[in-house]
């Protein structure tokens, strides 16, 4: 196992370099510039060109970008001139990854538990209710969850505050708008892989040992079943907590999904960049700790053999 | 069987307590990390409770793109510059009034201004402001290694060598401002510019700048609150988490006029959610979204102002795709196939106010008055109503020009980006023209990035929205735009006559000639339906009773809550 | 205990059977059937067969069926078949609620949410299907072939999703758009590129988890290929999962359409789609929320359908109900 992630540490070394080489001619060829604005001046336009060293031939930049990335300096972003990068990140993530746990530690448990208890329960009320619990979630999108929530908590009944991420009121709305759909898709996950996990002959063979529902549960179906729960979780793991714009942006969170649209938006080639190379580490870490969670979960796999 | 399920039942309830537990601990990480921030930030604000109690709360949309005065680029910027800096004059409410200057004299040829700066100007950390600030503000903002975007405000302002300074033929010294002496300003003109001093009065980019602070903290300066010092009547005092937080500053050269201890900008980029926190007291003052407008127009909280935003269509009249539109005739079809009232109806809920001429009619004219009540009833404006028969009857004559003999073989294409506003407004202009015209009208959209950096510049588009707010009141905004060699001639118009005419306003000195002959450029472009205007934006906001003092005015600053009050 | 039995006679006569008593003369000699002998008494299934002969008999994954059908023949002929243009807009309508005249209500340009509706059901159920059925096929394959063989080929191509992950899809779309064009199809290209990610890693997941069950190392040991062990004993094992997830990406495809029309990547208005019925719907939550609740209601409808269809496929590809009722 030492081994294997040494090597996967290399690996992912090599590939957010891949990514952050090939990023960074793409965003070149995106159609447009940074620097656009109904009232630019043609010679103040090259003067912002030079300012940004955009004058240089690519692969000069492209090799500076890189000097700085080794000093850890993403550089300054075009759309917001005088903050840099690192202080957009360094100051915004915070905000996004306290939101990003709570509604993960939400989806999770609530997903896991609705997944579980459907499938338990298979066909009767619980089961029909988990379900359309989770159709909703997986099908009504953010957008209108959270202005639904918010609407409804914080306008009409005014039991919550409407916007803002202050303190622990502040936090309720939100997070449980982030969680819905991860909520949601985890419970489906779970679902469907424990009723394939129930009819295994293993559970049988559990039963006719006599062992208590309760152990079969959780020593035998949870185990067993909870491996696509955590190949999804990679990849949302990674995205919840660099920020989502919608929930964000609907409840004013100061946290990083804007700037993640903004840049693209913007041709803010810099921020674009710096967001790839943040949010392509957190993934690529993240999937490193799924791929080592299935040895850990059933000694069976072995990923990489 | 039944069994079977109330152990699982508590199966689960352990599980859930497990993962509860094991999420628990990295979020309270994270969480007190950032309550740590909030706490800050609470304490804060119950220290400047404590020093004063007139808090005002308001939201806006857009992030400030900088808090450096000098690289400001947008009207957002402009506000919050306007509170923390103080220029040479100060325009409220449309009105000049000395700032840092006390006085002014203005040479006769209208050529020289000079300023007389006021006795005992400190900036917020308490050294003394000179004119020497002025000067490298100027220089500053003209010099190319800066890279301002608004550096070329100073060539609008018709300050002397703006243009050769701005491009590095000349040395940012050479630029027409000197510092005779710590107390005096001296800006020289190129040309008479009537809008000068609301100009400068308006756009804070010429607000000072203290040199020694700029290079201490080179590319830094102003990145954050405490990386500046402050000359206007407020402070920023903190600029984390969205929230910019503006403090009275005890070195402001009129304190008396100063009435608010403490202003939270928050930034929610969320108009309903803006709303919606108004509506909870979080805020003192909002701006109510268009589509919401109608809900609260009988509100006693209600107000509202026009804030100079006009919004037409541009027409590439030098269009090689479709050769119809370099024919007037069709593009004047196009002008009479809009039913303005039906079009502010669809398109704005009937809260804008439609545009049947080009110009906003509420900028300054002669003698106090506005534009619009000068030169109102004499411009060759379009019917309100649209006219189907002239449109028709104008685009016939452009098909048998260009032998066309079915209408719905014309395909005219429409360039739209993602912004919301824009693609209703388009919507509803392709279904007057498909409706009346009975031609084929194609909406092609273009992402927002692509739009002012390559699609318009280089006129690579047939029709497509346009907006534009002007930086000082003075009809020449709007229509400089349609002059031959102005680099934001984004419809392609070239008309040597116009050009001509244009021209002669710059050097004109007589006031009222010159506005006549401004009202007949503006003609010119209407009777060539050069452009297809559609609305004057109108914004709505709420505001709390008990605040006073707030103006609101077009251009370059629109919300200016400096010197509000709030009573009891 | 005696238990007491009829027996039918091959006559079809019913004779009681009292066993301390066997009376010879009850017995016939048939002889041999050659015929029936060899015969299975059951028809031979393959694999397809059976799953579609259980799928038949589920009733609610029919329902759904016979809904989305529904929704389906709804899009192609509705808005022929209504007297309003989805384009026509009326300033006296404008967010009209439901009604006689405007069965959905109006937007707030006035235009007739029916027609709409389903005119935005051609572009969301196609660009729907079309994506989330493609990421899936390719996503499945590609992980399969990860999972089962790993080494290096697994390490390479995981780092290919992993940068292929980190590419901001905005960026990917945009630069799709610039290379093909601007319509339906770009959606679809645009969200595939990125889309198969999902179902790949997924997929890959699952058949590291199966890969070293025992009916897999039997085949294995009977010298099966590789192919056809993927193909008839992973594959079914996994799909039930395969389409759960498949389900999932179906709204997912809907939205990132809608979002992706949104920043003017999409499709031009005013073609509309069920994603950009929504947002605009939420606009006006506080205005006119008719329009948001409809389409919210037809979206979920449709997922309904479409999970009720997938818990259908899901037991019908079970393999371990193969014969089963």
């Amino acid at each position: 196992m030492g081994k294997y992630i040494v090597k996967r540490v290399i690996a992912a070394v090599i590939t957010l370099l891949v990514l952050i080489t090939v990023v960074f001619f793409l965003v070149r060829l995106m159609p447009g510039e940074p620097f656009t604005s109904e009232k630019l001046n043609p010679i103040v336009k090259e003067n912002m060109i030079k300012y940004y060293g955009f004058d240089k031939p690519l692969i000069v930049q492209y090799f500076q970008y890189l000097g700085n990335l080794l000093h850890g300096n993403l550089g300054y972003s075009m759309k917001f001139t005088n903050k840099t990068v690192n202080y957009i990140i360094g100051s915004t993530f915070p905000y996004s990854a306290d939101l990003g746990l709570r509604a993960l530690a939400i989806a999770l448990a609530f997903g896991l538990l609705l997944g579980i208890l459907a499938a338990l329960n298979r066909g009767n009320k619980l089961d029909v209710f988990c379900v359309i619990l989770a159709i909703i979630g997986t099908s009504i999108p953010d957008f209108i969850m959270g202005a639904f929530l918010q609407l409804v908590f914080g306008i009409k009944l005014k039991w919550l505050p409407v916007a803002q991420y202050t303190d622990f009121k502040h936090t309720i709305l939100p997070s449980l708008s982030l969680a819905f759909y991860t909520m949601a898709s985890v419970s489906r996950t779970m679902r469907a892989s424990m009723l394939e996990v129930v009819q295994q002959d293993y559970i049988k063979t559990a039963r006719a040992k006599g062992l208590s529902n309760l152990r079969i549960t959780w020593k035998h179906q949870i185990r067993n079943a909870i491996m696509p729960v955590i190949t999804i979780m990679g990849p949302t793991v990674a995205a919840v907590l660099t920020g989502t714009f919608v929930i964000e942006s609907m409840y004013a969170v100061p946290g990083m999904g804007k700037y993640y649209v903004d840049s693209t938006n913007n041709n803010d080639y810099s921020m674009i960049l710096g967001m790839t190379v943040f949010y392509g580490a957190f993934l690529i870490f993240c999937n490193l700790l799924v791929d080592i969670l299935y040895g850990v979960v059933d000694p069976r796999v072995r990923v990489g053999k | 069987m039944k069994s079977t399920r109330r152990f699982a039942a508590g199966a689960m309830a352990i599980l859930m307590a497990a993962s509860m537990a094991a999420v628990a601990s990295p979020s309270t990480a994270v969480a007190s990390e950032s309550s740590s921030a909030a706490s800050s930030a609470a304490a804060s604000s119950a220290a400047s409770e404590s020093s004063g109690n007139k808090l005002f709360r308001f939201a806006t949309s857009t992030e400030p793109t900088t808090l450096d005065p000098t690289k400001g680029n947008s009207v957002a910027d402009n506000e919050v510059q306007r509170a923390i800096t103080e220029g040479l004059v100060r325009t409220i409410d449309g009105e000049i009034n000395p700032a840092c200057a006390e006085k002014w004299e203005v040479s006769d040829d209208q050529l020289t201004y000079t300023f007389h700066l006021r006795d005992g100007l400190k900036w917020s950390d308490g050294k003394d402001l000179t004119s020497k600030d002025f000067l490298y503000a100027f220089q500053r903002l003209i010099a190319p290694e800066t890279a301002s975007p608004y550096a070329w405000i100073c060539s609008t302002a018709g300050i002397q060598n703006a243009d050769d300074c701005m491009s590095g033929a000349k040395k940012p010294e050479e630029l027409g401002v000197t510092a005779p002496d710590d107390s005096t300003v001296v800006i020289t003109l190129s040309n008479p510019t009537p809008y000068f001093l609301s100009l400068l009065g308006s756009s804070t980019v010429f607000c000072p700048v203290r040199q020694d602070v700029v290079e201490q903290y080179g590319t830094d300066f102003a990145a954050t609150a405490d990386k500046n010092v402050y000359s206007g009547p407020f402070v920023l005092s903190s600029s984390e988490n969205q929230v910019l937080v503006y403090e009275k500053n005890p070195n402001y050269w009129n304190p008396d006029a100063v009435h608010f201890d403490r202003v939270e900008e928050n930034i929610v980029a969320d108009a309903s959610t803006q709303l919606a926190m108004y509506e909870s007291g979080d805020l003192d003052y909002v701006s109510i979204p268009l589509e919401q407008t109608q809900n609260y127009i009988d509100s006693d909280e209600h107000g509202s102002y026009e804030n100079g935003n006009d919004d037409f269509m541009y027409i590439n009249s030098g269009s090689e795709d479709q050769p119809l539109l370099q024919d007037a005739n069709f593009r004047l079809a196009l002008n009479y196939a809009i039913d303005h009232e039906n079009y502010i109806a669809l398109a704005t809920d009937d809260v804008y106010k439609a545009a049947t001429t080009f110009v906003l009619p509420e900028v300054s004219g002669t003698n106090g008055k506005t534009y619009g009540e000068q030169y109102g009833d004499k411009l060759h404006a379009f019917p309100k109503n649209g006219d189907a028969d002239k449109a028709k009857e104008y685009l016939k004559k452009a098909m048998d020009a260009a032998g066309i003999t079915d209408p719905s073989s014309i395909v005219l294409n429409v360039t739209c980006t993602d912004n919301q506003d824009e693609k209703k407004i388009i919507e509803v202009v392709q279904q007057m023209w498909a409706e009346t015209l009975g031609i084929d009208v194609e909406i092609k959209q273009i992402t927002y990035a692509e739009k002012y950096s390559t699609v318009y510049p280089q006129h690579d588009y047939e029709v497509g929205y346009g907006g534009w707010s002007p930086d000082y009141s003075d009809p020449y905004t709007y229509l400089e735009l349609f002059r031959g060699d102005n680099p934001n001639n984004y419809s392609n118009y070239h008309n040597d006559e116009y050009d001509k005419k244009l021209a002669t306003t710059v050097t004109e000195t007589d006031p009222d000639k010159r506005l006549a002959t401004l009202a007949e450029c503006e003609n010119m472009l209407l009777d060539d339906g050069a452009v297809v205007p559609l609305q004057f934006r109108e914004q709505h906001y709420l505001m709390k009773k008990n605040v006073t003092g707030i103006k609101f005015s077009l251009g370059a600053v629109n919300f200016d809550w400096c010197f509000g009050d709030i009573t009891a | 205990m005696s238990r007491k039995k009829n027996v039918r006679m091959p006559s079809g006569e019913v004779v009681p059977v009292v066993p301390d008593k066997l009376d010879p003369e009850l017995f016939t000699v048939v002889g041999r059937n050659t015929a029936r002998m060899e015969s299975i008494s059951r028809p031979s299934l393959t694999f397809w067969q059976d799953a579609w002969r259980r799928f038949k008999k589920n009733k609610p994954a029919f329902i759904g069926m016979i809904l989305l059908a529904l929704y389906i023949i709804l899009a192609i002929f509705a808005p022929m078949l209504s007297k309003y243009s989805y384009t026509a807009m009326d300033a006296a309508n404008r967010n009209a609620g439901p009604s006689l005249v405007h069965w959905l209500g109006c937007d707030d340009t006035g235009r007739d949410i029916w027609v709409r509706m389903w005119m935005g059901a051609r572009v969301s159920l196609t660009v729907g299907f079309f994506a989330a059925f493609i990421n899936a096929v390719v996503g499945a394959i590609l992980g399969g072939l990860c999972g089962y063989y790993g080494g290096a080929l697994d390490m390479i191509m995981m780092r290919i999703v992993d940068v292929l992950y980190g590419i901001p899809s905005l960026i990917i779309t945009i630069l799709v758009m610039v290379v093909v064009g601007r319509g339906v199809h770009t959606l679809i290209i645009a969200m595939c590129i990125i889309g198969w990610i999902g179902s790949c890693r997924f997929t890959r997941g699952e058949v590291y988890r199966l890969k070293n069950q025992d009916y897999v190392a039997a085949a294995k040991v009977l010298g099966v290929r590789d192919f056809i062990i993927i193909v008839r004993h992973i594959i079914p094992n996994i799909m039930g999962m395969l389409v759960t997830n498949l389900c999932m990406a179906i709204p997912g495809a809907i939205f990132q359409e809608a979002f992706l029309s949104y920043i003017g990547l999409g499709i031009a208005p005013p073609n509309c789609s069920w994603g950009i019925l929504a947002k605009e719907g939420i606009k006006l939550l506080r205005v006119a929320p008719h329009q948001v609740l409809f389409t919210a209601f037809f979206i979920c409808t449709t997922m309904l359908s479409l999970t009720m269809i997938g818990d259908g496929l899901r037991d019908a590809f079970d393999p371990r109900l193969r014969g089963t009722e």
